[in-house]
């Protein structure tokens, strides 16, 4: 046996896996280490930043076709996207997004090491997968956009969104790509739920091989340099049939809904579930016979005027209505406790909440498809969380989370308006799955209304500091902060809504509403946006709250040859 | 966190610029950029307070071995000297052969 020497992408660093895909002598990296441009937010909480941010961005030629790799560094800081990291992202993304609308074709390779947001810089990290996300959803439509995930860390949190949005998907046995970290889960959930070191279940729920055979990823590659450039090869030549799975929306959806969770559902029986292409029956879900109230729910029957819902699933509210003469559809997820999936009961957005949210956007998109004025979309943000569980994992939640993102962004390149009222709690997947497409951001000046990654206890573990620590450390970086007053520090919300009763509201209280989201509609109209640009455009992100967002595209832009 | 700068007077020019490292669990990133004014100037910051001594000894016994007019710039999460003496070296030599990716 002749044994073939490899040359490992797996084992390289991220900017070594940047030049080795490319033709040898095409390419540049572009916000390089000597630009010295690392996090201005790490320093502050006593953590050695690094001079690329763990983001590096190569353009050059893969076969004599223009290409850029994104390749996240995995060893520096789990490879967790922070500002500085995600706007080079996203800027590269809407970089060649815009010389592709000119006509220039280039192939954006994404190279996937992260576990999702740096905690460390929190809300930055949401934004900036917003923002990825909504580049992605555009630039697809112009060109395959390719995801890698070669391993160690795999794809997880809000990244594993964006892989999920990806033309083709490729990945080695090693990597691993889901929503919620093992050790998030085990800590939110309990180790009854899912063990975190039991590394055999894991691969075989989360592994590239596992994902292969469920259908949710395209390429399966021995770790090699070459068998990754032959892969990206055989999806821009074609020779890999597209799957668009987040616009499968009838067939993943009838899908959750058939599954008992009664007994546990093991990898195996799994796989074969998610890799059925058979038409599966449509099953109706039982009607709950207890209504939980909600601030969700509330703000929902205030919005609608009590109408009744139209969703197939009780956990998420849907429903149209005018709203002084504009037509609009209202979409809210609420608790059910008697949901099939029970880590979804207390308003988590899960398997189910995401993909009917999905289909009730895409119904709105194709019911408005030759009208000239296309319907308002109003989500109301009252999420605690995604939902943390074993089945959701196994189930693959990360792209129940992306075909929610993907049908807000269609919705809002279709032209539809989406004002996102954030009435409670907008935490991590959730808020990115359900409002964080919006073009406009209202939110609700009470305490009752938060904006964060994850509770504060899982964040201490995971950054291996105490809660006290944590909350020293969001004194001097808003981001970091849960309050709803820190995060209009960066610039993103449209308006803050100050003496509205959040969790009781009236009569009066849903006037200040309602002329809030008419103003935003009007303000829509006016602009004729149809991006999240204006997240970077405004006054307070201009002066600080998104500096370095703003100045990484500058140079970006400055640096493109 | 920790920062502190030395300098060295030094005779010999370099021809690129380097990078090598990440800023991980036991290592660290180390930028070597030619400079013209015969001083080897290095700038650390380092996750790893309380070894300002040690630091001193590896940067003194890696400018008596090499003689290198530059700006070396170190983000440290935690290497061990060993490690540190390494990636200097690399630098340097990745530098002198200007095999550095970016070139």
């Amino acid at each position: 046996m002749v044994k073939v020497m490899t040359n490992s992408l797996v084992e390289s660093l991220a900017r070594e896996r940047a030049f080795q895909l490319l033709d040898q002598g095409s390419a540049y990296e572009i916000l390089g280490p000597f630009d010295r441009f690392g996090s201005p937010h790490l320093e502050k909480q006593n953590i050695v930043p690094q001079f690329d941010d763990g983001m590096i961005i190569v353009k050059g030629k893969l076969n004599g076709n223009d290409a850029v790799v994104i390749s996240i560094e995995g060893k520096f800081q789990g490879g967790g996207i922070g500002e500085v990291s995600g706007a080079k992202f996203a800027g590269t993304l809407e970089k060649i997004l815009k010389e592709c609308k000119k006509g220039n074709r280039i192939y954006p390779i994404i190279i996937y090491d992260t576990g999702g947001v740096r905690l460390q810089e929190a809300n930055y990290g949401l934004l900036s997968i917003a923002e990825i996300s909504a580049a992605i959803v555009e630039l697809r439509e112009y060109v395959p956009v390719v995801g890698i995930i070669p391993g160690k860390i795999g794809s997880f949190g809000g990244m594993s969104l964006t892989a999920g949005l990806c033309s083709a998907l490729i990945m080695t046995r090693e990597g691993r790509l889901g929503m919620n970290g093992p050790e998030v889960i085990q800590q939110e959930a309990g180790i009854r739920e899912l063990d975190s070191r039991n590394n055999p279940l894991i691969w075989k729920m989360i592994g590239g091989a596992a994902r292969k055979e469920a259908g949710l990823i395209d390429i399966l590659v021995e770790d090699d340099v070459q068998n990754f450039k032959e892969a990206i090869l055989s999806v821009w030549n074609g020779e890999i049939e597209f799957k668009n799975r987040t616009k499968q929306i009838d067939h993943y959806l009838s899908l959750y809904k058939s599954c008992t969770l009664e007994e546990r559902i093991l990898p195996e029986v799994a796989r074969e579930l998610l890799a059925t292409d058979t038409e599966i029956q449509d099953t109706e879900l039982p009607v709950p016979t207890e209504v939980v109230e909600s601030t969700g729910r509330k703000w929902f029957n205030l919005l609608t005027n009590g109408k009744p819902s139209i969703s197939e699933v009780p956990s998420v509210l849907v429903a149209d209505t005018t709203i002084n003469g504009i037509k609009a559809r209202v979409i809210a997820v609420v608790p059910n406790p008697e949901n099939i999936y029970y880590r979804a009961r207390k308003g988590e957005v899960g398997l189910l909440e995401g993909w009917t949210i999905a289909k009730y956007v895409q119904q709105a998109i194709d019911e408005d498809c030759d009208a000239a004025e296309k319907r308002l979309i109003i989500p109301i943000v009252d999420v605690p969380s995604q939902a943390f569980g074993y089945h959701e994992e196994l189930l693959g939640l990360y792209l129940a989370c992306s075909a929610a993102i993907d049908a807000y962004a269609t919705a809002r390149l279709a032209g539809h308006p989406i004002v996102t009222a954030i009435v409670g709690n907008a935490i991590s997947g959730a808020f990115l799955s359900h409002g964080m497409q919006g073009n406009r951001l209202i939110a609700l000046y009470d305490d009752g209304v938060n904006v964060h990654v994850m509770s504060k206890k899982s964040a201490a573990i995971i950054t291996m500091r105490s809660i006290e620590e944590l909350d020293e450390a969001a004194k001097e970086v808003p981001a970091m902060a849960y309050d709803i007053q820190s995060f209009q520090k960066l610039g993103a919300l449209y308006q803050l809504l100050d003496g509205v009763n959040g969790k009781n509201p009236n009569d009066d209280d849903k006037k200040v509403l309602m002329d809030a989201i008419i103003d935003a509609y009007h303000d829509i109209q006016k602009h004729n946006d149809r991006d999240l640009s204006c997240r970077l455009t405004s006054e307070i992100a201009k002066n600080g709250g998104r500096a370095a967002s703003i100045k990484v595209r500058e140079m970006i832009e400055a640096q493109w040859k | 966190m920790e920062k502190f700068t030395y300098s060295f007077p030094a005779t010999k020019k370099i021809t690129n610029r380097a990078h090598v490292g990440v800023v991980g669990s036991g290592d660290l990133e180390v930028l070597v950029e030619p400079t013209d004014d015969n001083q080897a100037v290095f700038e650390i910051r380092t996750g790893i307070t309380g070894f300002q001594d040690t630091w001193k000894k590896v940067i003194e016994r890696f400018v008596s071995l090499n003689d290198v007019s530059a700006r070396i710039t170190i983000n440290d999460f935690g290497a061990t000297p060993g490690i540190v003496s390494l990636r200097l070296a690399q630098a340097v030599e990745v530098s002198g052969n200007g095999k550095g990716y970016d070139e």
